[in-house]
């Protein structure tokens, strides 16, 4: 390895990694190794894609390319040359001018990459500014450019705008022109799609693809969606703990046979494979594989799959078979949001909700999709109760739905990130059984066991019960947040994004695990989505919102043949993203 | 803005009403009054104690009492000082401008001192310049506010530079305005020093770990990624996001503020509203103490409503209302 170095650099070759361990020092003394020995080079105006599981050590490999890494990540051992330069010994005013004008980052949340008190404006300005002498007229005209060129009709707004004024699109779009305005080299992107609903998603996409054109820039698109990467990536590696598992173009990946590259390229085979031989990542005891219901029901899948549309049928008409009174009715609901200027009266009214009806029968899969922003997470959350309607009513069984304490807990809602749902210092067992201690529910012997048998029944290692929540994986904290919104026996559970935060294969995991939940305790889901992953597996009904209105009601199959320019427009953005199975609605 | 604002005002007032209808009831608890010592005193009779206190009007029920000193405060005496026989009010007017006098500045200078270098320790966090600060803080909130006043005064005395103690020099009010003020100055140094010295560390910390939880943030992380340099990120980008909780700090730090410049007035015998409180609470001189404490409680008001004002204008997200 050590002669790589002494060789002249290669003039072709924008970056080339040689030997790149990244450790991570964990809080009770242990190391994690999250790069080990990795080498990767990237040509000018190349595009490689990197694929991986959550914790697969992409964005610490991001991070090394940029010397950002945290304070407790340390850069033990290999070299990153960028054009020939070696970024380890390269001094820190250098650095400082090649991060933003020769190597930019996008990073993964939009929403956390602007900062909150600033103006957009004054944040492309300073980057301007960092790297260029350039008076105020002058920053100002190529920041307006800029973010006209990312399809902004109105910059003039968006400079003035504060970025909880935006949507995460809007967001992402201008933390893109924020990291493209002083025409980098080579661009790095750290899942820049994944918080983003799948219209927005699309649009994104092809901007990069775009800008990667116009810039000729050389590119590093870190992802877990393969699907993704068709329209990206000359180049796809493939990561796992670190290390580099596979490489080449993403259609020959395709034929790999290793079960982890498969999870990765193909995520739906786990959810209608017959036995637990696809589930690579879960490692944890006492996973789904081992309960008899869940492989019964993983066989009638694999059965209905071959022709799906009948399983879907099937799945439609099951609902129609329960009693009457709908497990909830939602009538008329309305809500409206208001926000007000600094010394200014000008008031914005927002209409979240817009008379919305809803009915739920009792063992049911409803889907709400709808671009971010179309009043979809209002809904569930009055649903839930945390917001009040200003008009409409929400029956639960035909009863008006007040604060009464049973009634409240037989709604469930499970959030997009579980991680900060769970107070991290509560162990696993005292996270679940929570909502019992509040609800004065058993003893404290009947509250442990319940958590123990919830646990196993979500496909966690009992033993662990005593874990503080903090030291699960994100899947396992997700799997944790189920259990504990199954603690208090709801009827509904509102899921809403809930696996938004999830690589491909671990939300199929979980979707996996609700279906077979469903069919055990007769669980009712309203799905929140923004992305149509697995939809046409999961629910029998789908619902489009827009704009606080639902603009139709359909069913999986049905929605490609929609009239209506949401959906066909949800449907295009996630063919276009190959949305894993969504191949079934063909 | 304006409903927000007459909000906060609203909350003000009803703090301040609060205070003043527990004061009442507190000193009730109180045993004894201004007019108890005298019972000690052989040569006044009882008959004479009784119509002294119907004159007072200390023999009053509490609600009638409290009626009473409303109606005086609504006049602007805020009560009457037993002990000098004149309105409360022209006691503690003077006063409370010699105690701004010190504590304005040494608030201005507290801040201006503990925001750099928060920052700055924020940045360098875990090295030496660091540590130095947090060894130098630990020392001083160490440090009791009365030993670092006898310390000043213990300076002044040896090295003949500063003043001991006092607000002006003897004989100053014949002097031009001009040497007055320079007079005056010299005498503030010291006092301003110590209630500097006193309140700057807990801010500093303050400043220092609400820096640190902004450094660690996504957002800052992406901007050192487009390579801003260290002092836009450190001053522009991280300091108005750190600064919610150092403008609800500053409310707070008003009162601090307040208590240790209280402190320093009686060791340092600067004529403030320190000395007067003293006097007063020791000879029960009931509505003296009472403005005295209302006095402060209108000051952490005022200081409260002011970073309410900034928290409105610095953060846009505390300008949505649902």
């Amino acid at each position: 390895m050590s002669s790589l170095n002494v060789v002249s650099p290669n003039p072709e070759q924008l970056l080339r990694v040689s030997g790149l361990s990244v450790e991570y020092r964990s809080a009770s003394g242990g190391i994690i190794h999250a790069v080990r020995d990795l080498d990767l080079a990237i040509g000018e105006q190349e595009s490689v894609g990197v694929l991986g599981a959550s914790g697969s050590g992409k964005s610490s490999l991001a991070a090394a390319l940029l010397r950002l890494l945290p304070a407790n990540a340390e850069w033990v051992a290999g070299d990153i040359q960028i054009r020939g330069k070696s970024l380890s010994t390269l001094p820190r005013a250098e650095l400082r001018r090649m991060r933003g004008a020769g190597i930019a980052l996008i990073s993964q949340e939009p929403a956390l990459a602007l900062n909150p008190v600033l103006p957009v404006g004054r944040q492309i300005h300073d980057v301007l500014q960092a790297h260029f002498t350039l008076d105020q007229t002058q920053c100002n005209e190529k920041s307006v450019a800029m973010l006209r060129a990312v399809g902004f009709d109105d910059p003039e707004r968006i400079l003035r705008a504060y970025p909880h004024q935006l949507s995460g699109g809007e967001r992402q779009r201008a933390a893109i022109a924020q990291a493209l305005v002083c025409q980098p080299a080579f661009l790095i992107a750290d899942e820049p799609l994944s918080s983003l609903d799948a219209v927005t998603q699309s649009e994104v996409l092809r901007l990069l693809q775009r800008f990667r054109r116009e810039l000729k820039m050389a590119m590093l698109f870190i992802t877990h969606n393969a699907g993704v990467l068709s329209a990206l990536a000359d180049r796809v590696v493939v990561m796992r703990a670190g290390e580099i598992v596979a490489s080449g173009k993403l259609d020959e990946l395709g034929r790999n046979a290793d079960p982890y590259v498969r999870s990765l390229i193909h995520p739906e085979e786990a959810l209608t494979a017959s036995n637990g031989a696809s589930t690579h990542g879960a490692s944890t005891r006492g996973d789904v594989k081992n309960f008899p219901s869940a492989r019964a029901y993983a066989a009638t899948v694999s059965a209905t799959s071959m022709n799906s549309a009948n399983f879907a049928e099937q799945t439609v008409r099951m609902p129609q078979q329960e009693g009457s009174t709908p497990l909830l009715e939602v009538v008329g609901l309305t809500k409206e949001f208001t926000q007000r200027g600094f010394l200014s009266r000008k008031k914005f009214t927002v209409r979240a909700l817009d008379a919305v009806d809803l009915s739920l029968r009792q063992g049911s899969a409803v889907a709400v999709i709808g671009r971010s922003g179309s009043g979809k997470s209002t809904l569930a959350r009055v649903i839930a109760g945390f917001e009040r309607a200003d008009e409409g009513q929400v029956l639960l069984q035909g009863v008006p739905k007040e604060k009464s304490q049973p009634i409240v807990r037989e709604v469930q809602m499970i959030f997009q990130d579980a991680g900060t749902a769970l107070n991290a210092r509560f162990s696993a067992a005292e996270s679940i059984y929570e909502p019992l201690v509040v609800a004065g529910q058993g003893t404290e012997l009947e509250r442990r066991q319940r958590a123990v048998q919830l646990m196993e029944e979500v496909g966690l290692d009992p033993d662990w019960y005593g874990r503080p929540a903090g030291e699960f994986s994100g899947g396992q904290k997700q799997r944790l947040a189920l259990a504990r919104a199954l603690a208090a026996d709801p009827k509904l559970l509102i899921l809403d994004e809930a696996f938004s935060g999830l690589d491909l294969p671990l939300q199929a995991q979980m979707l996996r695990l609700l279906l077979d939940l469903q069919s055990r305790h007769g669980l009712t889901y309203l799905l929140i989505t923004h992305d149509l992953n697995f939809i046409s597996l999961f629910a029998s009904e789908v619902i489009v919102m827009d704009e606080g209105r639902i603009v139709e009601r359909t069913t999986p199959l049905r929605m490609r043949e929609s009239s209506q320019s949401v959906t066909q427009q949800l449907v295009r953005s996630a063919e276009r993203m190959h949305a894993p199975g969504l191949e079934a609605m063909a | 803005m304006t409903r927000y604002l007459l909000r906060r005002l609203g909350h003000g007032l009803l703090i301040i009403f609060g205070v003043s209808l527990l004061l009442f009831i507190l000193q009730q608890a109180a045993p004894g009054d201004f007019l108890s010592d005298m019972k000690l005193n052989g040569q006044i009779s009882e008959d004479t104690a009784k119509v002294l206190r119907a004159q007072y009007g200390v023999d009053q029920p509490l609600p009638r009492r409290y009626g009473r000193w409303m109606l005086s405060v609504a006049k602007g005496e805020l009560g009457y000082s037993f002990a000098y026989n004149v309105s409360a009010s022209s006691l503690l007017a003077p006063r409370v401008l010699n105690t701004l006098l010190l504590s304005v500045p040494a608030l201005a200078i507290t801040w201006i001192i503990a925001v750099p270098l928060g920052v700055v320790a924020s940045a360098w966090r875990g090295r030496w310049l660091d540590r130095f600060f947090s060894a130098g803080t630990s020392l001083a909130l160490a440090m009791p506010d009365l030993l670092l006043a006898l310390l000043a005064i213990l300076i002044a005395l040896r090295t003949h530079r500063y003043p001991v103690g006092g607000m002006h020099s003897v004989g100053a009010q014949d002097w031009g305005w001009f040497a007055r003020m320079k007079d005056l100055g010299w005498h503030m140094v010291l006092p301003v020093a110590v209630v500097v010295i006193g309140s700057v560390s807990p801010i500093l910390r303050q400043v220092r770990s609400s820096m640190i939880a902004v450094l660690d943030s996504s957002y800052m992380r992406a901007a050192e990624g487009h390579g801003l340099r260290k002092w836009t990120l450190l001053f522009r980008h991280a300091l108005p996001a750190a600064a919610n909780p150092l403008i609800s700090l500053f409310g707070l730090s008003v009162a601090m503020l307040l208590s240790v410049t209280l402190l320093v007035e009686v060791v340092m015998s600067w004529p403030g509203i320190g000395p007067l409180l003293l006097e007063s609470i020791l000879s029960r001189d009931l509505f003296v103490v009472i403005g005295a404490v209302m006095l402060s409680t209108l000051l952490l008001v005022i200081g409260n409503l002011i970073a309410d004002v900034l928290l409105y204008a610095v953060d846009p997200r505390i300008r949505v209302q649902a």
